[in-house]
């Protein structure tokens, strides 16, 4: 009887603690200026920021000048042709390469296209003529676009004067000629090459495992300043249960990310139009991991911020390398060993993989199953790490308390 | 001079008491510089995986696929039966793409009938899915030479008219300033300075604000004897000199050690960084200015800071933007400075064909002197709160 009942009052303060810690940290959370920009406005207004920059996904229209010192009507057939294409579109008709590369060196231009002399002359005498193709390399995507364009004008025309030159009779052979072997090219999962598809999905991930760690920090960095022996959890008969603690504040993070991560993962794609090819579902079963090893992963890093404002200095720079180290931008094939297992310390980079391979992808959770089990080694590991912390932080908080009251005793008597 | 001086000591000692600015100014730095070069360390990434699926299953479709795997940039790690199975393992990320040879291709092709092949490729990962393409439509069109080739040389044709039929028009392409495509040149080369000016805006905005919050502010305006542009350049210029050492640091390993391309000279690039540092600076006494709490003031850097990275243009070109926006992106000093680095170091034409830039770079550092007063009235009447 007794031990029943002993049983029962631990529960019943248990639970009352944990709720007590539970509310007290929401009310700390919508107290806090700063930490609501971190929660609230940064997960609400970057992903719509960003997407506006990389609205357009693709680059059209490409300026070029061009050169043609041929002059004939193959070459401005071939330069019309090129004018064409969605990629570039010809600024200038220039008269000689120096004056094309004035229009460079003035950015008026990114390309310059030139076609020799011997152009026509070639063709006809049956030898094959080159025709040069200049890029500006400050961007990748100028090359690509300039680079794309005449390949493909000049496989029009080469098959074109291969028909003409094999002299076919039928249709069918003239399709013969110029293709004997035809192929097709399919873009997967993102059809327009389009940049937004590709970075969007990461760039959101991150921002929720940044924006709980700069809060986390702010909370705790907030804490240790005000409390007399900076310690990050107040001295109180609340704040005693170890577990308690670390629980109670993660679920309160836990319920304010919940509505975030539906926004940010789910609404934010939609609104763009980006791709999202998976399962409701799939998806709610995988930020569950997630999140917990984001917050745990938060709150061991944030629980060492000693200063208010610190976090900001140390977190916000880490967001390039963790988008970089993850795989989506340099392919992780291509990733050193080295840089591959310091990337599996964060939550981020299973998180991006697993949440473009889910919603870009439309992968089933069994497809992104070694994600979703290191996202839970983590979040288990984190949690220890995060009871270690914060232990360690009592303690020695206990010891400073004890060794202050000890000062205190000896100048009394 | 003295006051500035005197202020100038102050700062010195602040700043080599606190850890956090050591890590700031020299170590996250240093650490950016070896981590984006290492990780980029290849240049162009190759070998990266694909998947074949040979439904054919002939000497010829074989003959395919080895010459794909050939090829510098991609490496065949699988086959499949099925192109289902070879589109699971994309969704597991294991590949980056596949070519489908269906069956019959061979039968077709000596028929004469035009079989068709597909190649996919997966363009949720940009950079990878645009190098396998280019491989890719590469090797389609060989296959679809190789072919005819073999019919013209029975014929008597020498390898020139051979090769004249099959592409009379042949593309020279000339990617200037970085003819290796080499991924680094073109990403470290802004990205890492860009880390810097994110450093230099926070840690600008940060021991100003500290002031603020620490009270130390009358104590700082007196030590420069009530003068405000006084007590920031003795406060900031030792950071500049602490930003400009490192930010040199890195220009003298890329350039001088990595050898990246540098057509300027090293000492071009040198000035280029110094204004660089003080236009961030000056970005940072106006965020600090404009919103003189630590807590709006570094949030301002953060989203300054981190927006730059995608509007300067290095990724992304900013002509493909909305026009807003291209307006929008020169109020970011990293655009500027990745402007002026195409100009001299990538393309090698003089500062002075560029010099709306550096004027730009310029005004950043200069136009904080209006906001002076009103710096000067949030550090003597504002309250820290939290």
């Amino acid at each position: 009887m007794m031990k029943t009942e002993r049983i029962k009052n631990y529960w019943k303060q248990a639970t009352e603690d944990w709720n007590y810690i539970f509310t007290k940290e929401l009310k700390t959370i919508f107290r806090d200026g700063g930490v609501l920009i971190f929660f609230f406005l940064v997960p609400l207004a970057y992903p719509l920021l960003y997407s506006f920059i990389y609205t357009d996904e693709v680059v059209r229209d490409v300026p070029i000048a061009v050169v043609d010192a041929d002059g004939s009507t193959t070459s401005r057939l071939y330069l019309r042709h090129l004018d064409a294409t969605p990629d570039v579109h010809i600024v200038s008709y220039c008269a000689d390469m120096h004056e094309a590369e004035n229009l460079v060196r003035r950015r008026d231009a990114y390309g310059i296209v030139y076609i020799p002399e011997s152009f026509t002359a070639d063709l006809t005498a049956g030898r094959q003529t080159h025709v040069s193709a200049f890029s500006d390399m400050s961007g990748l995507l100028y090359y690509k676009s300039v680079l794309l364009a005449n390949t493909n004008v000049s496989l029009d025309m080469n098959a074109k004067i291969k028909v003409e030159r094999a002299g076919s009779s039928t249709d069918e052979e003239t399709k013969v000629v110029e293709h004997p072997i035809a192929y097709e090219e399919v873009n997967l999962y993102n059809p327009a090459a389009g940049f937004a598809s590709f970075l969007i999905p990461a760039v959101l991930v991150l921002i929720i495992q940044q924006t709980l760690l700069l809060g986390v920090g702010m909370i705790t960095g907030t804490a240790r300043e005000n409390n007399l022996f900076r310690h990050p959890v107040p001295i109180d008969r609340h704040y005693t249960g170890l577990l308690r603690i670390v629980f109670g504040k993660a679920m309160a993070y836990l319920m304010i990310y919940l509505p975030i991560s539906v926004y940010v993962l789910g609404v934010v794609p939609h609104l763009f139009r980006l791709n999202q090819l998976g399962a409701p579902s799939t998806l709610g079963l995988f930020a569950i991991p997630l999140l917990l090893a984001c917050i745990f992963f938060a709150m061991t890093v944030g629980g060492l911020m000693r200063r208010r404002e610190t976090c900001i200095l140390l977190i916000v720079f880490s967001s390039v390398p963790l988008l970089f180290i993850s795989g989506i931008s340099w392919p992780g094939a291509s990733i050193s060993p080295f840089w591959r297992y310091v990337s599996w310390l964060f939550p981020s980079t299973f998180g991006i993989n697993g949440f473009v391979k889910i919603n870009n992808m439309g992968a089933r959770l069994i497809d992104v199953r070694p994600e979703w089990d290191a996202l839970w080694a983590q979040a288990i590991v984190y949690f220890l790490a995060a009871c270690l912390v914060y232990r360690n932080d009592i303690l020695g908080a206990r010891r400073r308390f004890a060794a202050r009251l000890d000062a205190l005793r000896h100048k009394t008597c | 001079m003295q006051s500035i001086y005197r202020v100038a000591v102050r700062e010195m000692r602040s700043l080599a008491r606190r850890p956090l600015m050591w890590f700031c100014m020299v170590l996250a730095p240093l650490f950016c510089y070896v981590f984006f070069t290492s990780l980029m360390a290849s240049g162009l990434p190759t070998n990266l995986p694909l998947g074949l699926v040979d439904c054919d299953r002939t000497t010829t479709t074989r003959q395919l696929a080895r010459n794909l795997d050939a090829f510098q940039q991609t490496d065949i790690v699988r086959e499949y039966a099925s192109v289902s199975d070879a589109r699971r393992d994309m969704q597991r990320g294991l590949i980056y793409g596949f070519y489908y040879i269906p069956e019959g291709t061979t039968r077709k092709a000596q028929r004469q009938t035009v079989p068709t092949v597909s190649f996919y490729t997966n363009y949720s990962f940009l950079i990878a899915g645009s190098l396998l393409y280019r491989d890719m439509r590469t090797m389609s069109e060989l296959v679809s030479g190789a072919a005819t080739q073999a019919v013209l040389y029975a014929r008597g044709a020498t390898t020139g008219q051979a090769m004249a039929f099959l592409q009379p028009v042949v593309i020279d392409s000339h990617p200037i300033g970085n003819p290796w495509l080499n991924y680094s040149v073109y990403l470290s080369n802004t990205l890492v300075p860009g880390m810097l000016m994110l450093f230099v805006f926070m840690v600008t905005v940060y021991t100003i604000s500290m002031e603020i919050k620490e009270q130390t502010a009358r104590g700082w305006l007196l030590a420069a004897r009530g003068s405000m542009w006084k007590a920031l350049t003795g406060k900031l210029l030792p950071q500049t000199l602490v930003f400009w050492l490192v930010g040199s640091l890195y220009v003298v390993y890329l350039y001088g050690f990595l050898h990246f391309p540098c057509h300027c000279g090293i000492a071009t690039m040198l000035l280029v960084m110094a204004l660089f540092v003080l236009a961030s600076q000056g970005m940072g006494v106006i965020m600090i200015s404009t919103l003189p709490t630590p807590r709006l003031g570094l949030s301002f850097a953060s989203l300054w800071g981190v927006i730059s990275f995608s509007i300067c243009g290095m990724s992304f070109p900013v002509m493909g933007m909305h026009p807003v926006l291209q307006g929008v992106s020169y109020l970011f000093p990293l655009r500027h400075y990745f402007l002026l680095y195409v100009n001299c170091a990538l393309d090698g034409y003089p500062l002075a064909n560029a010099w709306p830039f550096v004027a730009g770079l310029l005004a950043f550092a200069i136009l904080p002197l209006l906001l002076l007063p009103r710096l000067k009235h949030a550090l003597l009447y504002s309250q820290y709160e939290p």
